[in-house]
């Protein structure tokens, strides 16, 4: 009997997670050597034309408030150390969303003696958006498929305790 | 007085102390002095030959065995070039010039980092631009520079987390401002000392987004340079895609076709748009008017299309090619811009009368980080941060170049100021730029889109400037005659404000920072976070969000 129970406060807990979860995504976002082309596109994606809050998702201060790492740009060397310190202090379950050609590849900037390149030699990447810079509804659709790849893992219970690769 | 005229005087300043006099192009003299001149040189000249543009340091290479360093002083269209020349295997010594002119201290750090000069006078020897972990006498603009050089040596303690010197005395507490600081256009890093609610020290460190693009250029052809250049800045694209275009077009002596430049001159012109609308919101957002962030920020998406309707990008548009332009501008596009014009320049009015007269706006612009028209012109100041200033200086009416000779633009300027003033220069600009875009659409004139250019670009050197929306930006650009230029050197136009912002920012109230470092518009994106500000009483930590409330609720009282 109490083994059903715990069971079913794990399932409902379960759940209760992934509603918020996918309710309210908050992003923190991080310039790690970019033009700023691709951060004025994330901003544009905030203002009234494109209202991303529609979606819960709202930009946050502090990384420690945040679900969701956006990064733009190819990463510099001075940014490298900082782009691991904010992403260690995320907490689990986190998500890393590459925006920008730069940021997958280095883009224009790639072979210069001060850029590593992209950011998944740094950090592990979730969802790439490609572009220069990716148009705002390329950023939502970026985000709304890590939704959408999130919902799956709610729905399949063995699945759930796994952070998305 | 014209640009003969001035080159003539100036001729006389310097006939004492050059070896060498020559005019290479058109209004531009260039001459050759030693280096115990320089001090004396460069005095006269700040005196009586216009204003300091930028500094450029270069290596010609081993086979020359010479480095140089220009100082280019600009007045109007004339533009003098101070060259000393220095042997290459000994360290090149050069005096310091920062006391005569306080913004060239920027330009001697990068020469003193990137080239390995020995600036006497400059007692700063910390990295500016380059990482932490870089090593010791390696510098990535020399010729011989090689990656493997550069290899991170172990990692010394980094910048960000020194305290600057005797910060800590006291009631002085230091109040770090990023390096990750998404609301600054390249990630900076900031030091304000505080003592009480008084900032009394300011120190800066940048080099966070150094991508190395001088040095990237020199191995990339003329071609694929204009879409790296593009890349300086996602906000000011199309002005640095123009810049070094006009720069290379010069070298060619091809002449782009009128019609072409109207085209550049529209597309600048929607960008200046833009980049002052982005402007407007995010300063906005920091002083805690969001409602006018929104709105603006609104507005700013009818540029946006605009400029996707011309050119098939909302940024990093690419409208420019070597010669010309690719996107031309049909009857149907020319009507669609004139209604969105008319829609933005009475958006724009509206704009204007709110922050010249909401009372509680007004408490945080008037009378705040006042600059004068003296120190304007000490701090080198540029842009609409100087015009606010009272500095009567817009390249677009004194030095004009393209379209701007047949579309003349006058200059708003006004003496005040102060960030109320900076509000009123920006905002009537953003109504010439419309009725200056009203009349090239009227006149456009007709013609072919671009001139067929060479691929090896002619051997020498230019300079290209054009008002970009912060300001002057400069191009120094030098060919060998190869299929690669042999330097290009950029100075943006945010670069000459940075002085003005540390050196205003000691004096004045901690709640006002946000406001102060906006109203430069350094390109404040309007994120929040990573100013942490110490207390001393509850040891408190404070993110750039607690910041920015804190000054709202300060002025609330």
């Amino acid at each position: 009997m109490n083994k059903i129970n715990e069971d079913l406060w794990k399932q409902v807990a379960k759940q209760v997670r992934a509603w918020a979860q996918l309710n309210s995504i908050w992003a923190v976002h991080f310039n790690s050597g970019s033009c700023n082309g691709c951060d004025i596109e994330i901003l544009a994606t905030l203002t009234p034309r494109y209202d991303v809050e529609r979606f819960g998702i709202t930009l946050k201060g502090s990384p420690r408030h945040a679900d969701v790492l956006l990064v733009t740009g190819p990463v510099s060397r001075q940014q490298r150390e900082r782009l691991l310190r904010t992403y260690e202090q995320m907490p689990e379950p986190k998500f890393v969303v590459s925006v920008g050609t730069c940021s997958i590849s280095g883009g224009v900037f790639a072979g210069s003696y001060n850029v590593i390149g992209s950011v998944d030699a740094v950090i592990p990447v979730d969802v790439y958006i490609p572009g220069c810079p990716p148009r705002p509804e390329a950023i939502i659709d970026g985000i709304v498929q890590l939704l959408t790849h999130l919902k799956k893992n709610a729905q399949q219970p063995e699945m759930a305790q796994e952070v998305v690769p | 007085m014209n640009t003969e005229q001035t080159l003539q005087q100036t001729e006389q300043l310097l006939s004492g102390l050059s070896l060498e006099i020559s005019f290479p192009e058109p209004a531009r003299l260039d001459a050759l002095i030693t280096r115990d001149h320089l001090r004396e040189a460069v005095s006269v000249l700040s005196k009586g030959g216009g204003y300091l543009s930028a500094i450029t340091g270069m290596d010609l290479g081993p086979e020359a065995g010479l480095l140089e360093a220009l100082y280019h002083f600009c007045s109007g269209p004339a533009i003098t070039t101070l060259r000393i020349r220095l042997p290459r295997d000994h360290k090149a010594t050069l005096p310091s010039i920062a006391d005569i002119i306080p913004p060239a201290i920027l330009f001697e750090r990068e020469m003193q980092e990137m080239l390995g000069f020995d600036i006497t006078g400059l007692d700063v020897r910390e990295h500016i631009f380059l990482p932490d972990d870089w090593p010791d006498n390696v510098y990535p603009l020399r010729a011989e520079f090689s990656q493997e050089q550069a290899a991170p040596v172990a990692v010394r303690p980094a910048m960000e987390q020194i305290p600057a010197k005797g910060a800590r005395r006291g009631n002085t507490f230091v109040v770090p401002i990023g390096p990750q600081h998404p609301a600054l256009k390249e990630p900076a890093h900031f030091e304000f000392g505080v003592d009480g609610e008084i900032v009394t020290s300011a120190r800066m460190r940048l080099g966070y987004a150094h991508r190395g693009i001088e040095k990237l250029a020199e191995s990339r052809n003329w071609f694929q340079n204009l879409y790296l250049f593009e890349h300086v800045c996602g906000i000011c694209s199309h002005t640095h895609s123009t810049t070094y275009s006009m720069g290379v077009e010069k070298l060619t002596q091809v002449e782009v076709p009128p019609r072409a430049q109207a085209i550049r001159a529209l597309v600048a012109e929607l960008e200046r748009i833009h980049s002052h609308l982005l402007w407007l919101g995010v300063s906005a957002h920091e002083a805690g008017f969001d409602t006018l962030f929104m709105y603006a920020w609104r507005d700013r998406e009818t540029v946006m299309s605009l400029l996707e309707q011309i050119t098939g990008n909302r940024v990093n548009y690419s409208a420019n090619v070597l010669g010309g332009v690719k996107c031309d501008i049909g009857p149907e596009q020319a009507k669609t811009i004139k209604e969105g014009l008319t829609y933005l320049a009475g958006r724009i009015r509206h704009y204007l009368d709110i922050v010249t007269t909401d009372a509680m706006f007004l408490r945080r612009t008037r009378d705040v980080g006042t600059i004068s028209f003296d120190e304007a012109v000490r701090f080198g100041l540029t842009g609409p941060t100087a015009r606010a200033s009272g500095v009567n200086h817009d390249v677009r009416e004194k030095a004009p170049y393209g379209a701007y000779t047949q579309f003349p633009v006058k200059a708003v300027t006004t003496t005040n100021g102060d960030l109320e003033a900076r509000f009123f220069v920006r905002l009537n600009e953003l109504l010439v730029s419309c009725s200056l875009m009203q009349n090239i659409l009227e006149d456009l004139p007709e013609g072919p889109l671009t001139t067929r250019m060479p691929r090896k670009i002619p051997a020498g050197e230019t300079i290209s400037r054009i008002e970009a929306p912060r300001g002057e930006l400069f191009y120094y650009i030098r060919s060998s005659g190869g299929e690669n230029p042999a330097r290009v050197h950029i100075r943006t136009p945010s670069l000459c404000n940075w002085t003005s912002v540390l050196e205003k920012a000691v004096g004045s109230q901690l709640a006002d920072m946000p406001m102060l470092i906006s109203g430069m518009d350094p390109c404040f994106s309007c994120n929040d976070r990573l100013v942490k500000v110490t207390r001393p009483s509850d040891n408190q930590t404070w993110s750039w969000k607690q910041l920015r409330e804190y000054g709202i609720a300060y002025y609330k009282r």
